[in-house]
């Protein structure tokens, strides 16, 4: 049974290219959603195995989305992958994978076998 | 004709308010008139010149130039005037101006070469204190446009530096989509997989959107002196919001933009105009400071010009006239406006109610400078409506005015959009 990723970025062609390449082996299910706003609301439908956030984005930004997960009961304990193309070094991880707080943040452009590998880290 | 009575001419000759002299071309040019002004002017007398030739009084190089002159009149029997030349007295440099004509002394027979100078040393000087004067006022003119040409471009380089990072991330989202694409392309290619057109027609937009941004950025930060070319207003929004798109959604800034079909093109130096607006929509982000539902109204439509303030064409350079058509461009935002106590002073140099080390305190300044060379008009005021919040209008011509800073307005390409 694949895996139920929830991927929440404004970008619609990026999520389309990363569903793609996360779709190809096989192990997951991939989920788009294009409107933060909507983002919790699909997380319920959906009950995705890892949701990964994209921090910069019009309507809810990642924080604001994530903070709307720990207030839902149901999607407080899914893991969370952020993906931010942010710039300024502060804002960025110093090692490839770092922890900020409980979730992975991932910086954008994102190496695929290194977002695998973080989804697979985060599921277990 | 014989007026009988010597004295008479001699006097005349000498209160003449110009310098007379007589050369005899029968014996060798030499004078034999050379009245009172004429001595003022070459300061030597009549005893000293009279039967001396120009090579014994003048320079080797004016006697020269006054025989072949002299020459040149005999030979074509016609008076000829000399606007200006020039002879080097005890007094100084002298300027002169002459007239030449042959005679015929029906007693003698003799040949005469009658010249009659005007001493205009002084109007020259004039003139050339004045070209002395207006080559310098040239220069500073030049100095004082190369310096508002760097302060431009230094609170270009501001804004730049605000936008870099948003720039920055405007092109890795691209770049992101480039990545997976070669990621999934590395991972073998089955011909028959229905995901690849999808792919490569995703990294094809994913250059184009890099591509667009960072030559919107470079463009921008072109330096050079205004030069206005025929635009349609919605390319320069598109341009200039591609390069602000981040700063709205960082702040969760709901953008409206309503910009009328059909605007007529107005003109504009590009990188110029998009400072300010991106000065103004930046402004206009952190106006909206804490507010719930942060919204920024940006239109463009034209409008007729009405009650036109006769005094106005003294502050803004050009004068607007009544019934005008012009394009307005308003940016509205919802932040609480402008303190009535500053109001006055917004546009002043320097004033600034950011923190220091926040802003130059030149941008709104430097905006409306910059609108002025356009021939337009900026105001900025508090909004009148339900919503609190700051509007600021600027007013562009959509005739030519006179300011010379339009690049060919004739040229067959430029009016062919």
């Amino acid at each position: 049974m694949p895996k139920k990723i929830l991927l929440v970025d404004d970008e619609a062609g990026f999520t389309q290219l990363l569903k793609m390449n996360l779709e190809r082996s096989g192990s997951y299910q991939v989920r788009i959603e294009n409107d933060s706003l909507k983002a919790v609301e699909t997380a319920r439908e959906f009950g995705p195995d890892v949701i990964i956030l994209d921090v910069v984005m019009p309507g809810m930004d990642g924080g604001d989305v994530q903070a709307a997960l720990a207030d839902h009961p149901m999607l407080r304990s899914t893991p969370v992958i952020m993906l931010t193309a942010l710039v300024e070094s502060s804002e960025l991880p110093s090692d490839s994978v770092a922890q900020a707080g409980e979730n992975i943040v991932l910086p954008k452009p994102v190496d695929i076998n290194l977002l695998t590998r973080a989804i697979e880290e985060a599921i277990v | 004709m014989n007026l009988g009575n010597v004295d008479i001419i001699e006097a005349v000759m000498d209160n003449l308010p110009v310098g007379v002299f007589v050369k005899d071309a029968s014996d060798d040019f030499r004078f034999v008139v050379w009245n009172k002004k004429q001595e003022e002017i070459t300061q030597m007398s009549a005893a000293t010149a009279l039967g001396k030739t120009d090579e014994q009084l003048f320079s080797k190089e004016a006697a020269e130039l006054f025989r072949s002159i002299d020459e040149d009149v005999l030979n074509s029997g016609k008076l000829k005037k000399i606007p200006q030349e020039s002879i080097r007295t005890k007094a100084g440099k002298r300027y002169l101006r002459t007239l030449k004509l042959p005679m015929n002394d029906p007693t003698t027979g003799r040949i005469l070469l009658v010249g009659i100078s005007e001493d205009i040393t002084e109007s020259v000087e004039t003139q050339k204190e004045l070209e002395r004067l207006s080559e310098r006022f040239n220069a500073t003119s030049r100095e004082l446009q190369e310096t508002q040409n760097q302060l431009f471009q230094a609170e270009k380089l501001d804004s730049i530096g605000r936008l870099a990072a948003g720039v920055a991330h405007e092109v890795k989202n691209p770049l992101a989509m480039l990545l997976l694409g070669v990621d999934y392309l590395d991972g073998g290619i089955a011909e028959d997989d229905p995901n690849i057109p999808v792919i490569l027609k995703q990294m094809r937009e994913g250059v184009t959107r890099a591509d667009s941004i960072v030559r919107g950025l470079v463009d921008f930060s072109s330096q050079s002196a205004i030069e206005r070319k025929k635009t349609r207003i919605r390319d320069v929004f598109n341009s200039t919001l591609l390069l602000v798109k981040h700063e709205l959604v960082r702040a969760n800034v709901k953008l409206r933009l309503g910009i009328a079909d059909g605007l007529p093109s107005v003109y504009l130096d590009v990188p110029k105009f998009e400072q300010v607006l991106i000065n103004l929509i930046l402004n206009a982000i952190q106006a909206s400071g804490e507010q719930k539902k942060k919204e920024i109204t940006i239109t463009a439509q034209t409008e007729r010009l009405k009650n036109v303030d006769p005094d106005e064409g003294a502050r803004t350079l050009r004068t607007f006239r009544e019934n005008d058509l012009v394009v307005v461009v308003r940016i509205q935002d919802n932040g609480t406006g402008i303190d009535p106590d500053n109001i006055d002073k917004i546009f002043d140099p320097f004033f600034t109610t950011k923190a220091t080390g926040e802003g130059t305190g030149l941008g709104l300044s430097i905006t409306r400078k910059i609108i002025e060379l356009h021939d337009g008009k900026l105001q900025l005021k508090n909004r009148t409506d339900e919503v609190t919040g700051t509007i600021a209008e600027i007013t562009l011509p959509t005739r030519l005015g006179n300011t010379a800073n339009i690049k060919s307005p004739k040229s067959k390409t430029e009016d062919s959009d």
